[in-house]
């Protein structure tokens, strides 16, 4: 009997179609909590783009008469309007939730692509070119590395006023650092692989290497870092405007939502603070599974373990 | 899962709020007197006093000529006595022998005199109440000194006498030799005082700590030290008032008053207060780029605004009592009768507002404007501001609600930097109206935050030094506060109800005016 040889391409074509994304699936449908977080972070989602059609008031209509109801308490018409309580000022818990969750969602992703656009620009510059650029550089990132990140950002929020894009740029370039320093250490180390060494001998140039040949393979660690990252930034906001630095008066935030609560802990009006703290948990707690998961997905060596 | 979660995230919030109080908790001892205020002094200069907080604590540090009590009763305190020139302009102290500062220097006339003059002088610049204040009020004009016993202060008008003594009883005295060797920065750090308590230190946002001055005489002293602390968060000035590490503390928000007296060792004690709580209509030029500037300049407008504001629920739900809204800027019972408050009426508010040539326009509105407001200074300042901003937005004047930290704002209201609309409380008295009304006693008064320049009321002011009976006097006040009403600088709001939480072991009432005048509470 004679055997046939078996090629690379044969091999190919007899392997099943498995695409990455229902490995993806699999992995997740296996994993179970990612799923959760998932779901979490759709519904996150879906408040944030249909949050003024949902919220059931205004966020910011105040009325004295109803103020601090109880979760499902009737007001003094005998109709029960707020779902999980008013607030101080006769406004609706719930609606300022809702309308909570676009800042926080807002100034997370978009201080993320801020800090990660710049920090993965700047690391793949230090790391592709080296010597006295990549010096300058990582010096820059040491210097504020050296700066509590909070004291920073509060000393820049106090010189700049609150605001929500002064928040988004503090919070983004607050991030760039970490993003930098991955950047660069994955960029030199596939700076000397063949395939850039190939396409540098092609005539490519530096642009293109830098586009085609090495950010497609540092970009999954930067991915993973943007996960954890968009759950520390919303926690950020959440701790600046506590501190009321984060945005103006008329914009409901979780984290202000729960300074607001501080004064009414003494007297009991529990649900102040814990719906707006368990928002903020489960988006964290969420972001932080979802990129436990997206970690373990993208790394090549727990790839057979799935 | 998650309602231990929850518990966990109370239990941290609750941490938060009180761990800055434990971790400089100290459980005063029975030689020790703890007081909280929501705010800290600006500065140790005595000329430089602008606020009732920072004056609760320079009281006890500088005496003054006579002592005012909260029903207008004075008392001698550096001065003995007093007489009165026939014209009425000429007023000269008597003083007791004896009298040192705390540096041991000896305090007599010239030192009064000086006080009064290095208040006064331009080159110095204050802007305190003293400065713009009671010299504005009284017509200070200088001082001469007639031997070391007695000085006269003199001034450009004759004055209803209560009135006068009282505000030269805000003049805090000091010695010439000590202030004049320093510098006015040196002197804003080292006050040498002559009161019955001296500094011992201050950490600024922090603490006061005052000590008793040895064999002084004019006035008794049961605790040795004070300490005057800074906590601005009222639930973290209850948490310690209820952990015992305090024995005072002023603005006790009305949703916390139970958690006091359910406590066990403190109490609330509720005056109803005789501080002015206003929005005022700024009219200084320097806003004249402001949003609403020159819609609020209009006098239908600001009488239209009045109409806008429900002020009695305002009281009822922020407050955590019933009040009555002010007609004027006087204090009842001394203020005109026949002026009823503004009813919170929105139709009318807007009827009139139409009729001002302000007509709502596609998107409902009339015009847009800014209120400026302090948080944590006055009782539930804040949340009073944004209520003023939603009652005005109803009406069609669309209303920005700027909030700053106290600190930050009072360093605008001296200069009059705040506007088109701004959230202030004055302090007042049940004893006069003159006294009440002096915060408008020129157009340049440092007190007129508004700029106000009405010259019916400036021309009636003035003519008041004229009056030779009490009936004429008050028919003068009652045509002031008629003009005031007519043409309000003020949106008008309420007369502050206080509410002090007060330890089980404090033997001390709380005044209606806000003077923590603390130098005689004892031990029960």
């Amino acid at each position: 009997m004679t055997q046939t040889p078996v090629t690379t391409l044969q091999i190919d074509q007899l392997a099943p179609q498995y695409s990455e994304w229902r490995r993806a699936r699999d992995s997740l449908v296996k994993a179970r909590f990612p799923i959760l977080a998932l779901i979490i972070l759709g519904l996150l989602v879906f408040l944030t783009i249909f949050g003024p059609a949902i919220a059931p008031k205004d966020p910011n209509r105040q009325t004295l008469v109803d103020r601090l109801l109880a979760p499902l308490q009737p007001n003094t018409q005998g109709q029960v309007i707020y779902v999980l309580g008013s607030d101080v000022m006769g406004r609706d818990v719930l609606s300022r939730i809702i309308y909570g969750a676009r800042v926080s969602l807002l100034v997370g992703l978009a201080a993320v692509m801020i800090g990660g656009a710049l920090g993965t620009s700047l690391g793949v510059i230090a790391g592709y070119f080296g010597g006295y650029i990549d010096d300058i550089i990582m010096r820059i990132a040491d210097i504020q590395l050296a700066f509590p990140f909070i004291l920073l950002t509060i000393m820049v929020l106090v010189v700049l006023g609150p605001g929500v894009l002064n928040l988004v740029v503090v919070l983004g370039v607050a991030q760039w650092v970490t993003y930098a320093r991955i950047a660069r250490g994955q960029t030199i180390s596939v700076r000397a692989k063949e395939y850039v060494e190939a396409a540098r001998s092609m005539g490519a140039s530096h642009l293109e290497i830098v586009v085609r040949a090495i950010l497609p393979n540092i970009v999954s660690p930067l991915i993973v870092i943007a996960s954890f990252n968009v759950a520390s930034v919303i926690l950020s906001e959440a701790t600046l405007s506590y501190l009321g630095l984060g945005v103006p008066e008329d914009v409901p935030t979780w984290g202000k939502i729960l300074a607001e609560s501080r004064d009414q802990l003494l007297a009991g009006k529990w649900w102040l603070a814990v719906f707006p703290g368990v928002a903020i948990m489960l988006t964290v707690l969420s972001l932080n599974i979802l990129g436990d998961w997206l970690r373990d997905f993208l790394d090549p060596r727990l790839r057979g373990n799935r | 899962m998650v309602r231990k979660l929850s518990f966990l995230l109370i239990v941290v919030l609750l941490m938060t709020a009180v761990m800055p109080s434990l971790l400089s908790a100290q459980t005063p001892d029975d030689t020790t007197l703890v007081i909280a205020q929501s705010v800290d002094v600006a500065g140790l200069e005595p000329a430089s006093v602008n606020s009732r907080a920072e004056a609760n604590i320079f009281f006890h540090v500088f005496a003054t000529l006579f002592e005012i009590a909260d029903d207008g009763s004075l008392s001698p305190y550096l001065a003995t006595a007093y007489s009165i020139s026939e014209d009425g302009k000429e007023w000269t102290f008597t003083l007791n022998e004896g009298l040192t500062c705390h540096d041991g220097e000896a305090l007599t006339a010239e030192d009064v005199a000086y006080s009064f003059d290095r208040a006064f002088d331009p080159a110095n610049a204050f802007t305190g109440n003293t400065a713009g204040f009671v010299f504005p009020s009284i017509g200070f004009q200088g001082t001469r000194v007639e031997d070391d016993l007695n000085v006269t202060i003199i001034t450009d008008r004759r004055q209803s006498e209560n009135n006068r003594l009282a505000l030269i009883s805000e003049v805090y005295i000091h010695c010439k030799d000590s202030y004049a060797a320093m510098t006015l920065e040196e002197a804003a750090q080292n006050p040498i005082g002559s009161g019955p308590y001296r500094l011992v230190e201050w950490v600024p946002d922090d603490y006061i700590l005052l000590e008793a001055v040895e064999g002084y005489t004019l006035r008794e002293t049961a605790f040795k030290t004070h300490y005057w602390r800074v906590i601005p968060e009222a639930s973290t000035r209850v948490a310690e008032l209820i952990a015992g590490n305090v024995d005072v503390i002023a603005n006790v928000p009305p949703d916390q008053q139970a958690a006091i007296d359910t406590s066990g060792v403190a109490t609330v004690q509720a005056v109803a207060g005789t501080r002015r709580i206003y929005v005022g209509f700024q009219f200084g030029e320097n806003f004249a780029d402001a949003p609403g500037y020159e819609a609020l300049q209009k006098t239908e407008v600001r009488v239209a605004l009045q109409y806008a504001v429900d002020v009695p629920t305002i009281c009822a739900t922020l407050l955590g009592t019933q009040c009555e809204r002010a007609s004027s800027m006087v204090n009842p019972p001394n203020n005109n009768p026949d002026l009823a408050p503004y009813p919170y009426d929105p139709a009318k508010a807007e009827e009139l507002l139409d009729a001002a040539g302000y007509p709502r326009n596609a998107d409902g509105v009339r015009f847009e404007t800014v209120l400026m407001g302090p948080r944590g200074r006055y009782l539930n300042d804040a949340n009073v501001v944004q209520a003023i901003g939603q009652y005005l937005s109803d009406v069609g004047v669309k209303t920005t609600v700027d909030i700053r930290e106290w600190a930050d704002y009072r360093q605008l209201v001296g200069p009059k930097e705040v506007g088109p609309m701004f959230f202030l409380g004055t302090g007042g008295g049940t004893w006069s109206a003159l006294y009440d009304m002096t915060d408008l006693s020129s157009p340049t008064a440092g007190t007129n935050y508004t700029n106000w320049q009405n010259e019916d009321w400036f021309a009636l002011w003035n003519t008041l030094g004229d009056v030779t009976s009490p009936e004429e006097e008050r028919e003068k006040i009652n045509a002031l506060l008629d003009i005031f009403y007519n043409d309000p600088p003020w949106l008008l709001l309420y007369f502050q109800p206080d509410f002090y939480g007060v330890s089980n072991r404090l033997d001390w009432t709380a005044r209606r005016d806000e003077w923590i005048v603390i130098y005689n509470a004892k031990l029960k």
